[in-house]
């Protein structure tokens, strides 16, 4: 009885508790839209105080007021056709690598310029010792050499070796033949080279003639060998040189 | 005690009446106050309701409907890169309602003529002791002054806010612009062509984006702006087109004026040279002669031979060349040295017909298509237009042109030979490119290439060439009618240049009127000495911005030309 005679209370009351409840969920929604809303505002606020700013910002620094600074102030203008480059390669191009001092490693710079700085200096030197024996007389007699070095005595291979092992050829047979020649033909030597001079003399370079004393007799030994062909084939290239 | 008996006797018949009523009148209270209740309860469910209603989905008191979206009062007009040229801001405005005042009227005009030294104390004390209403004192008034004025604390004086039209970069594209009048509507140029988008609510939230760039704009102005005062000029123009779309980069005309404060502008300031002023423009209109002469099939090419005498007689008149050639020339020749007896010939040949009928397709015979208001309309022989008014026509004399319209020519004849309006708005997503028409072909426009480049590596255009950029171009010197005759002295030279030449993209016109020789031109006012060498600085610098990179090794396709160009010693630049 009691619960029948409640039941419309109840329901009231459950009702009312919806009914609430369905109002706080709207209430918290509509509190959520108003705060929703006064961010849009303060956002739109914002928006115009930017554009009040960019305004002003651009109304100071507008493009005449900046002409005349870049004219006047800063003497600026604008870059040349040969100014504006393509790309990274041609600005690369423009930079030349520079020379640097290697500060740390003074040691090697000192000595290394040295004996370089010494070299030039005693090249001058050798050659005013050695240019009357040797200098212009091992270029010529390269060629001739090699088959000396077989036949010719011995005083006169001193001369052949060194430009002999200038020229690299044949340095072993270089050596060979000399102590095997003895002092007798000489005399032959020097008629047969004289002659072969004569012969030979139209073909020769002028520098050749040049050393009649010591040179014929290396020449002489020459011909008979095999090294003719490489004579002909020098003689060929200076026959003005007389 | 005689309720136990009721049947024994019988109600009185009065009473019976009574009950019978009695139960009435219950009935009838019972309706009433049912229906009494009923109302009630009505009202407040529909009160309730209503509460429900507004709780769910009302607004709630502070709401600030109009902050939510910010729309100006009047639309922006922004350049092509987006920077403002128009804007609307909030300007403060200091009013007074004279019979609002309460305090002292004359120590109140003492102290506004402190603040505000324009007008004197017995000017403000006589407008506040007279009978208006409402005036303002400043309007655009800066802030240290409102704030000033404010601390008078007199509750006659009105501070408000009010729009106002600023133009962040004062006179730069001043007649592009145009102005607003004090009722905040257009008064010329776009802010007059396009006073309905920008005053509109609906569309006003959108700026109005222009073609005009104004860094190009600025180079221009610049560069022309001083030549006009270098040249002691009256006046220059000065036109920037994109060849393939119409779009006008800068247009500028000098004298201009600060949009900012357009009641201190002249007239002569007002006047828009560029589209609402038209000038014979001299030879800078022999490429068209010849191109039209060229499409038509009278001349077949630049190795074509005209007879070029000293002294041309025509129709009773005498055509006469600055730097005659007396002797058989080329087409390239004439077009390099601007020569009018080779031109008018090629012009005669053409006939006047087919003259009229090819300027009417290139829009010259037509006020020029642009969505400004400030238009010009194009002066022509008219019906006099006979034999020799076709010669003169043909080297630029007798027929007047808005800058803005040589340009259109000059861009029609390098896009390929099609013609597009020129347009002041950007090309883009709300602006289709419109639909062009064919004028010239598109081999004619390609063998003007090498002719115009010719003009400037070896002609009169010399001092317009810059470095690695390939310009070619056309000067012109008109001579200025003074009191309906032709001046010898006074000019109006112009040039007309297109760049790069091997695959044209951007045409630059620029003219100045009434140049003055100086020192440096040896007493010559023609082209040569005082435009072209604008249009070589103004290229130079402009060319990088439009992403024209420079090239030392290209060129046009000059073996078209060159073969034809008789070597001679290096001549003064002439017309």
């Amino acid at each position: 009885m009691s619960a029948r005679s409640f039941g419309s209370v109840f329901m009231v009351a459950s009702c009312a508790g919806a009914a609430l409840g369905c109002y706080l969920v709207s209430l918290r929604v509509a509190s959520e839209r108003a705060a929703l809303e006064s961010v849009e505002t303060k956002i739109v606020m914002a928006q115009r105080d930017l554009r009040m700013l960019q305004t002003e910002i651009g109304t100071r620094g507008r493009l005449s007021q900046l002409e005349r600074w870049n004219a006047g102030a800063f003497s600026l203008s604008a870059p040349n056709a040969n100014q504006i480059l393509e790309g990274g390669f041609q600005l690369a191009q423009l930079i030349q690598p520079e020379k640097q001092v290697d500060f740390q490693a003074p040691v090697v710079l000192a000595a290394a310029p040295a004996p370089e700085h010494e070299s030039p200096l005693s090249q001058p030197n050798n050659e005013q010792t050695a240019a009357p024996a040797i200098g212009s007389g091992a270029l010529l007699h390269e060629a001739s050499l090699k088959t000396e070095t077989r036949e010719v005595p011995a005083r006169t291979a001193d001369q052949p070796r060194t430009a002999g092992m200038k020229s690299a050829d044949k340095p072993a047979t270089a050596a060979k033949p000399a102590p095997n020649k003895s002092a007798d033909r000489p005399g032959l030597a020097a008629a047969q080279s004289e002659l072969q001079h004569q012969k030979k003399s139209v073909d020769k370079p002028a520098l050749g003639h040049g050393k009649p004393m010591t040179k014929p007799v290396e020449v002489a030994k020459t011909d008979p060998l095999a090294p003719l062909p490489a004579k002909h084939g020098k003689t060929k290239d200076s026959p003005t040189g007389r | 005690m005689n309720a136990p008996q009721p049947a024994l006797v019988a109600p009185r018949p009065e009473r019976l009446r009574l009950v019978g009523q009695r139960r009435q009148m219950l009935a009838v209270m019972h309706q009433r106050l049912m229906f009494g209740m009923l109302v009630y309860a009505g009202l407040i469910a529909l009160i309730a309701l209503r509460i429900l209603y507004l709780a769910a989905f009302g607004d709630h008191a502070g709401r600030k409907e109009e902050l939510t979206s910010f729309v100006p009062e009047r639309g922006d007009i922004l350049d092509r890169d987006g920077q403002p040229l128009a804007r609307t801001i909030d300007a403060w405005s200091i009013a007074v309602h004279p019979g609002k005042v309460i305090g002292d009227k004359l120590a109140l005009a003492e102290r506004l003529a402190a603040l505000m030294p324009e007008k004197t104390t017995e000017q403000y004390f006589a407008l506040l002791r007279s009978d208006k209403t409402f005036f303002y004192l400043k309007r655009r008034a800066p802030p240290e002054l409102v704030e000033a004025v404010n601390a008078i604390g007199e509750p006659g004086l009105a501070i408000e806010r009010e729009p106002d039209r600023l133009y962040p970069q004062t006179s730069l594209a001043a007649h592009v612009l145009g102005f607003t009048n004090i009722d905040g509507r257009g008064g010329a140029g776009v802010e007059r062509a396009f006073d309905d988008y920008l005053s509109d609510p609906e569309t006003r939230g959108q700026p109005l984006v222009l073609s005009i760039s104004s860094k190009i704009q600025q180079a221009l102005e610049a560069e022309l702006g001083d030549a006009m005062r270098h040249f002691s000029a009256i006046g220059a123009a000065g036109v920037i087109m994109d060849v393939h779309t119409g779009e006008v980069l800068a247009m500028t005309s000098l004298p201009d004026f600060n949009p900012n404060a357009p009641g201190q502008a002249t007239p002569d300031q007002m006047f828009n040279r560029a589209t609402l002023g038209v000038f014979e423009l001299g030879s800078t209109f022999k490429p068209f002669t010849l191109a039209m002469a060229m499409d038509s099939g009278v001349v077949s090419g630049p190795g074509q031979i005209y007879n070029c005498p000293d002294v041309l007689p025509a129709y009773g008149h005498l055509v006469h060349d600055t730097h005659p050639f007396g002797r058989q020339c080329t087409v390239a020749e004439i077009m390099m040295e601007s020569s009018n007896i080779g031109m008018a010939q090629m012009a005669d040949q053409l006939g006047t017909a087919r003259q009229k009928a090819w300027l009417k397709k290139m829009g010259f015979l037509d006020t020029v298509e642009t969505e400004l208001k400030e238009r010009g309309h194009p002066l022509t022989p008219g019906s006099r237009w006979g034999p020799f008014e076709t010669m003169t026509i043909g080297f630029g004399q007798g027929i007047a042109v808005a800058p803005l319209q040589l340009a259109m020519g000059y861009a029609t004849l390098f896009d390929n030979g099609i013609y597009h309006p020129p347009t002041i708005r950007k090309i883009g997503p709300g602006h289709p490119i419109p639909p062009g028409r064919r004028v010239f072909s598109a081999d004619t426009s390609y063998r003007m290439r090498s002719l115009l480049r010719l003009v400037v590596v070896k002609g009169t255009g010399r001092k317009a060439d810059a470095p690695g950029y390939r310009l070619g171009g056309k000067t012109g010197t008109a001579q200025k009618v003074i009191n309906g005759r032709y001046s010898n002295t006074i000019n109006i030279t112009s040039f007309a240049g297109v760049f790069p030449m091997d695959d044209p993209r951007y045409v630059i016109v620029v003219m100045l009127d009434e140049p003055k020789a100086t020192k440096e031109t040896y007493g010559f006012t023609t082209a040569g000495w005082n435009v072209a060498p604008v249009v070589s600085r103004t290229v130079s610098r402009i060319a990088p911005m439009l992403g024209v990179a420079p090239d030392m090794h290209r060129e046009p396709n000059m073996s078209e030309v060159l073969p034809f160009v008789q070597e001679h010693k290096a001549e003064k630049s002439k017309d």
